[in-house]
């Protein structure tokens, strides 16, 4: 903790760490100095000139946003001289703004006008035509209406800074100044859209959310980005059953502001038109719709048939569906149809690292650790691709902290370009290139490790090994591809593993041994899509899918079943880190079910007592039976990240018009 | 540029190389006592140097008129990073033509001037940011340097003292913001030309982030006359504050327009009549802008005063760059504003809203009250714009704009009435007025 | 008892005056309105069923700002926007209205999303005979409340 300096504002006492800027100390104590420019994290700028005060002794006004707090300063926020400057500086700001506040996609939410409306004089003087430019559009996402821009430079910022991609620059000069894209016309980047939601006025729009409403029309619903692992709040705007648009300006959540071009933007497979709305039975070798309860009969009958001559079931799990469905969907199997079979695509081995941790808590890293910790050792994962939000944390904490950061990697990564050592290594070769940092590492106060899947069974537990052994304390995230991929195994969803990492009495068999075993009599799918690079042995087995879209596995299914997206329904999800969020529902899609209740109407079609399904329910049975995660038994099976990048997300991408029209996809970035 | 006619009321110190033949030739200048200085300054300690120069009042020639020995003295020697000396020949100031002479008739003082700066602050690396436009000079500063590399006043081990100092010369890409010191190294950075926030100020981390020296061109090349002279001797040629001579640049409605060194507090009448040669015509004398386009007008029965930075500050005016602009009864104030309002508008590099904005709305307030479609209320608006930009910008160019102007509509409120709605400039046809670009 | 030549008198001014006035009403313009055998008068500032304007080039007025629905207490307007392509424009600015309702068993007719209007789109008509057998006829679309296109010259 830095030390304390006592200042006045607005003859009110304040006491603030020294350094922190004026305009942050006045926050303190309620009082508002307005700033377009100021942007928390980015580096300062005392462009917009909007923070100017009065400071005693300081013959000129100053900039709140630039001063930072010393030990007796007095300043005033509120002098006729302060007042006056902002009102001047809002009439220099709207001389060259259109007022097109009607039609403008930022009207309602947008801080020019919020701050004339309190600030402002209300009249403009300036009589003479404006400058005025033709709209461009840089990208599939990103439109930019230079006129409407006031050059707070926070979009150049946020991309340079934040992102590390610097797509954004400034050209031409005086009033002709505006903000260019770093490929002449276009941009080359992430489209991650930060730019668009950190613009304070509607200069940036968003080709999703382009002219199709007004904010306050929208119902704004925050809830948990179904893509990568991260655990992102996306805060989705709904009006009239349809998502239109998700941001994260309300900074809610881990992610604070940020979001990456998935969570904003890919949420149109929501209304994609292949959307699956019907059950679909296989008649005469096609698929036909069928009503739900003919569906839903048929998987009852058949299931209770070869549960009761004692067949063999396989169960493939999700890592998108919620907590609450897998702990029920592992009780359907192992209590309802009796079978230890089952398992999910696994893309890290977090089960090992448990393992090998034995049951040390305090070595599992939170994601606020990625801000905080002093140094991070990164093996093996191109987090700017897979891990956005890891890698703007990791990227923030080196440019709050200068942290030091360490890469192994096979290729380049954008991380090389802040990171203190990196090294290359070839697939396999990862670990023992960690190694080589030996020296480096033991000089560090304290140590982050992230790995991804190419660190797997014995070498996690080297790993650990090798992290004790440097003489500080170590944390650990293993890397996972989706969602729910942490709950998916903390939830039992694995042959060998009950909830909880408890050892099963009689594992089962593996998602590979399920798709090789020849004599399994029924397949049941949730969520998952194993028959994508794979076959399926048992070519008579009776197959049922839950999903949302006609996958290469639900075109194999006797029976698909409609489900619900994550941002239909609600339940609890685990993300990287292990930190449980809670889902909430945005639409519905008419025809669609949740998973959970899916079980439950077939569970109540079997006869099967399995407790309550309803989603709090299974949430509180779960939060009192799930043991507190033990040490297990190291994981049998094949754990494999699918290698999506920021443009690709498994099943979802393919049905994500977002992510297929930039002209970045898939993931070109780095090929 | 052709060199103009000496005037014999000058006190040629910085400018007695002028005019001879092959002036920017090391040979000339090795004849004509030149690096006397360095081979001097090698013996002295950098806080002698420092205190010489503090001794000479010499205040630093690019506007502020800051204490030229006093910014050597911020630069902390136990600084573990390198240092370096920066010369500011951005030279952009309409009404301003002095460094253009100095770099070009004499390049050799300021590369001495500037490795002596670079002994009293412990630099081994110096840098002369040129202007864009000015082509044919850095190829001349090009040759000086390597001429006083080959003979060993530049390089690892100058004169066998042990010291090291390079020069490197460096061109800007035109655009005038690139003078205000922190935008220059922005711009000598390989960034684009936008100033940045103080502090930290350049003596502590400037050019790389390194303590660095930046002064203008003029001020380094006094340096050799005050080192080899002493300090007191060049303190001595100009008024007790003021130490020594500076380049005038005399410009407008004169007989003899030209760059000329005189005293510190030199009288502006006489410089217009007895150096000048008088205005053209025998018209009488309407305005002065005493140190160039940034620097508010003075009226004629203002101008008998000392031109030194006290003597102009007390008359709320500027000595600025020594650009001495000489506006005879004929010339329309309003023309005059908007042709200094052009430039600014021009040139503003878009940072900060006041002077992006404000710069904007005045010269198009400027250009219609000048066409004769201005109102009453017009007059006051203008004043009123150019005094929200005054004070409230990111650097001082939002008040270069703003102070001339709030001059002119100050002073001259009478003509602007005389714009007024309908009526065509009153000074209309008196004289060829220069077309707006 | 007999009615005295006074009584007379007074009863036959009294009838005079009562015819006078009655005589004196049927030379007077009427007042009474035909309606519905003739159109109805209304004051210029009636504020009737909802019109939606044009601009001088034909182009809807209104771009879907969604104030009208803001201000609207009771909830009556339903807008669904769109962006304007170079191909295909419906309004002056960048959106349009794709889907503008208003619907009139709730309108009370206060004006609010008159006066809300950034653009002057929507004023008040004249039109009052919003009466029907079924609810669902009272949902007026754009089509119904936009003023007609001037025929082609």
């Amino acid at each position: 903790m830095s030390k304390l300096v006592r200042l006045e504002i607005d003859g009110k006492p304040v006491e603030v760490p020294a350094g922190t800027l004026v305009i942050n100390a006045a926050k303190t104590v309620g009082i508002e100095i307005p700033a377009f420019c100021y942007y928390d994290g980015l580096t300062l700028q005392g462009a917009c000139r909007m923070c100017l005060v009065e400071v005693e002794k300081s013959p000129k006004l100053v900039t709140a946003c630039t001063l930072a707090a010393a030990e007796g300063m007095v300043v005033r926020t509120q002098t006729p001289q302060v007042v006056q400057a902002r009102k001047a500086m809002l009439e220099f700001l709207l001389t060259n703004h259109p007022l097109d506040c009607p039609v403008c996609d930022k009207g309602g939410e947008c801080e020019l006008q919020d701050l004339t409306f309190r600030y402002g004089l209300g009249e403009s003087r300036f009589l003479e035509t404006k400058v005025h430019v033709p709209e461009k559009q840089w990208s599939a996402v990103v439109y930019y209406d230079a006129p409407r821009c006031i050059l707070c430079y926070r979009c150049v910022r946020i991309c340079k800074e934040g992102m590390g991609v610097s797509a954004l620059a400034v050209v031409s000069r005086a009033v002709d100044s505006e903000i260019a894209p770093n490929m002449g016309d276009h941009l080359y980047c992430d489209e991650c859209g930060m730019c668009i939601d950190i613009c304070p006025v509607g200069a940036l729009t968003s080709q999703d959310y382009r002219y199709q409403t007004r904010p306050w029309e929208m119902k704004h619903v925050g809830t948990i980005c179904t893509h990568c692992a991260d655990g992102c709040t996306t805060t989705l705007g709904v009006y009239n059953n349809r998502v239109i648009r998700g941001n994260n300006h309300d900074r809610t959540g881990l992610n604070g502001e940020f979001l990456c071009v998935k969570g904003r933007y890919a949420h149109d497979f929501i209304a994609h038109s292949e959307r699956l709305k019907c059950p679909l039975m296989r008649v005469d070798g096609k698929l036909v719709e069928v009503s739900w309860s003919q569906a839903l009969a048929e998987v009852a009958a058949r299931f209770g048939g070869i549960r009761s001559r004692g067949g063999k079931f396989g169960v493939i799990g999700s890592t998108r569906t919620t907590n609450e469905e897998n702990w029920y969907l592992q009780k359907f199997a192992r209590e309802g149809l009796g079978t230890g079979n089952i398992d999910h695509h696994r893309s890290g081995d977090v089960i090992s690292l448990l393992s090998a941790l034995k049951g040390r808590a305090d070595a599992l890293a939170a994601t606020s650790d990625l801000y905080e910790r002093k140094a991070a050792l990164v093996i093996g994962s191109d987090l700017a691709q897979q891990h956005p939000l890891v890698a703007f944390q990791l990227r923030a904490n080196w440019r709050h902290h200068e942290s030091h950061i360490y890469t192994v990697t096979r290729g380049p990564v954008r991380e090389d370009a802040y990171s203190r050592l990196r090294v290359r290594a070839e697939a396999g070769r990862e670990l023992a290139a960690a190694k080589s940092l030996r020296q480096a590492l033991q000089a560090e106060p304290e140590l982050l490790i992230l790995f991804g899947d190419c660190v797997r069974g014995a070498a996690v537990h080297e790993l650990v090994e090798f992290g004790d052994s440097l003489g500080i304390p170590v944390r650990y995230i293993c890397l996972v591809d989706y969602v729910n991929s942490r709950g998916a195994m903390d939830m039992g969803l694995t042959p060998g593993l009950l909830p909880g990492y408890q050892p099963a009495a009689a594992p089962g068999l593996d998602l590979a041994g399920m798709l090789a075993a020849a004599d399994l009599d029924a397949l049941w799918v949730v969520g998952a899509n194993p028959l994508k690079n794979a076959a399926l042995a048992a070519e008579r087995a009776f197959v049922v899918v839950q999903d949302l879209f006609l996958t290469e596995t639900a075109a194999r299914a006797d029976i698909v079943l409609p489900a619900a997206c994550a941002y239909e329904k609600t339940g609890t999800v685990t993300n990287v880190c292990g930190e449980v969020q809670r889902l909430s529902r945005a639409v519905t899609t008419m025809g669609a079910k949740p998973d959970l209740e899916i079980f439950r109407s077939l569970a109540a079609r079997m006869g099967l007592d399995l407790g309550e399904p309803e989603t709090d329910r299974v949430y509180a049975e779960m939060r009192r039976q799930l043991p507190v995660p033990a040490a297990g038994e190291a994981a049998r099976g094949v754990v494999a990240s699918a290698g999506d990048t920021l443009f690709t997300s498994g099943t979802l991408g393919r049905y994500c018009g977002v992510l297929r029209n930039v002209r970045e996809a898939p993931g070109g970035l780095y090929q | 540029m052709p060199y103009n006619e000496p005037s014999p009321l000058e006190v040629k110190v910085l400018t007695r190389r002028f005019g001879l033949a092959d002036s920017a030739s090391l040979d000339t200048y090795l004849a004509t006592g030149g690096y006397e200085a360095l081979k001097k300054a090698l013996g002295m300690t950098p806080g002698e140097i420092i205190e010489e120069v503090k001794l000479s009042n010499l205040r630093g020639r690019g506007g502020a008129g800051f204490p030229a020995g006093t910014k050597w003295g911020f630069v902390p020697r136990d600084s573990a990073r390198p240092k370096y000396v920066v010369a500011n020949g951005d030279e952009g100031e309409p009404g301003t033509c002095k460094d253009r002479l100095l770099m070009e008739y004499d390049p050799h003082q300021l590369i001495e001037g500037m490795a002596i700066a670079g002994l009293a602050v412990g630099a081994h690396a110096g840098y002369i940011y040129v202007r864009g436009e000015f082509r044919y000079i850095i190829r001349i500063l090009e040759r000086a340097v390597e001429e006083a590399r080959g003979r060993g006043y530049l390089g690892g081990n100058i004169l066998g003292s042990g010291f090291g100092f390079e020069v490197y010369v460096q061109s800007g890409a035109g655009s005038y913001e690139c003078g205000e010191e922190s935008a220059l190294l922005e711009s000598l950075e390989g960034r684009r030309g936008v100033p940045r926030i103080r502090p930290p100020f350049p003596a502590v981390s400037g050019a790389f982030q390194s303590p660095t020296v930046l002064n203008n061109i003029e001020t380094y090349s006094a340096v050799p006359a005050i080192i080899r002279e002493g300090g007191a001797a060049f303190a001595a040629l100009g008024t007790p504050r003021n130490g020594g001579t500076r380049l005038f640049c005399l410009s407008g409605h004169l007989n003899k327009p030209g760059v000329y060194e005189l005293p510190m507090g030199f009288n502006l009448l006489r410089m217009i009549h007895e150096v000048g040669g008088g205005i053209p015509g025998g018209k009488r004398l309407k305005a002065v802008i005493p140190g160039g386009s940034s620097c508010p007008v003075l009226k004629a029965e203002e101008c008998d005063i000392a031109m030194d930075f006290d003597s102009l500050a007390k008359a709320k005016s500027m000595l600025g760059s020594g650009g001495v602009v000489v506006m005879d009864e004929d010339t329309c104030m309003v023309q005059a504003a908007r042709r200094i309002m052009e430039f600014y508008a021009h040139e503003s590099c878009g940072w900060c809203v006041p002077c992006r904005e404000g710069t904007n709305w005045l010269r198009r307030l400027l250009r219609r009250f000048h066409a004769g479609e201005g109102s009453r209320s017009d007059i006051d608006l203008i004043g009123d714009v150019a005094r929200n930009i005054l004070g409230r910008t990111f650097c001082p160019l939002g008040d270069a704009a703003a102070m001339p102007t709030i001059a002119f509509v100050e002073k001259f409120r009478d003509e602007f009435e005389a714009h007024l709605e309908g009526r065509p400039c009153p000074f209309e046809g008196r004289r060829r007025e220069v077309p707006a670009p | 008892m007999p009615a005295s030549a006074s009584d007379v008198l007074k009863s036959a001014a009294a009838i005079a005056k009562g015819m006078g006035i009655t005589f004196k009403e049927l030379m007077s313009p009427t007042i009474t309105e035909n309606y519905p055998d003739e159109p109805p008068k209304f004051q210029e500032r009636y504020r009737g069923v909802h019109v939606l304007q044009r601009d001088e080039n034909g182009l809807e007025k209104c771009v879907a700002c969604f104030l009208c629905a803001a201000a609207c207490p009771s909830n009556c307007i339903y807008i669904e926007a769109a962006d304007n392509t170079d191909a295909v424009r419906f309004s002056g600015a960048e959106r349009y209205a794709k889907v503008y309702n208003i619907d009139y068993n709730r309108c009370i007719f206060c004006g609010y999303c008159v006066e809300a209007c950034p653009t002057d789109a929507i004023t008040h008509g004249h039109g009052f005979e919003v009466a029907g057998y079924n609810t669902s006829t009272l949902i007026y679309r754009k089509e119904q409340m936009l003023v007609p296109l001037p025929p082609k010259p």
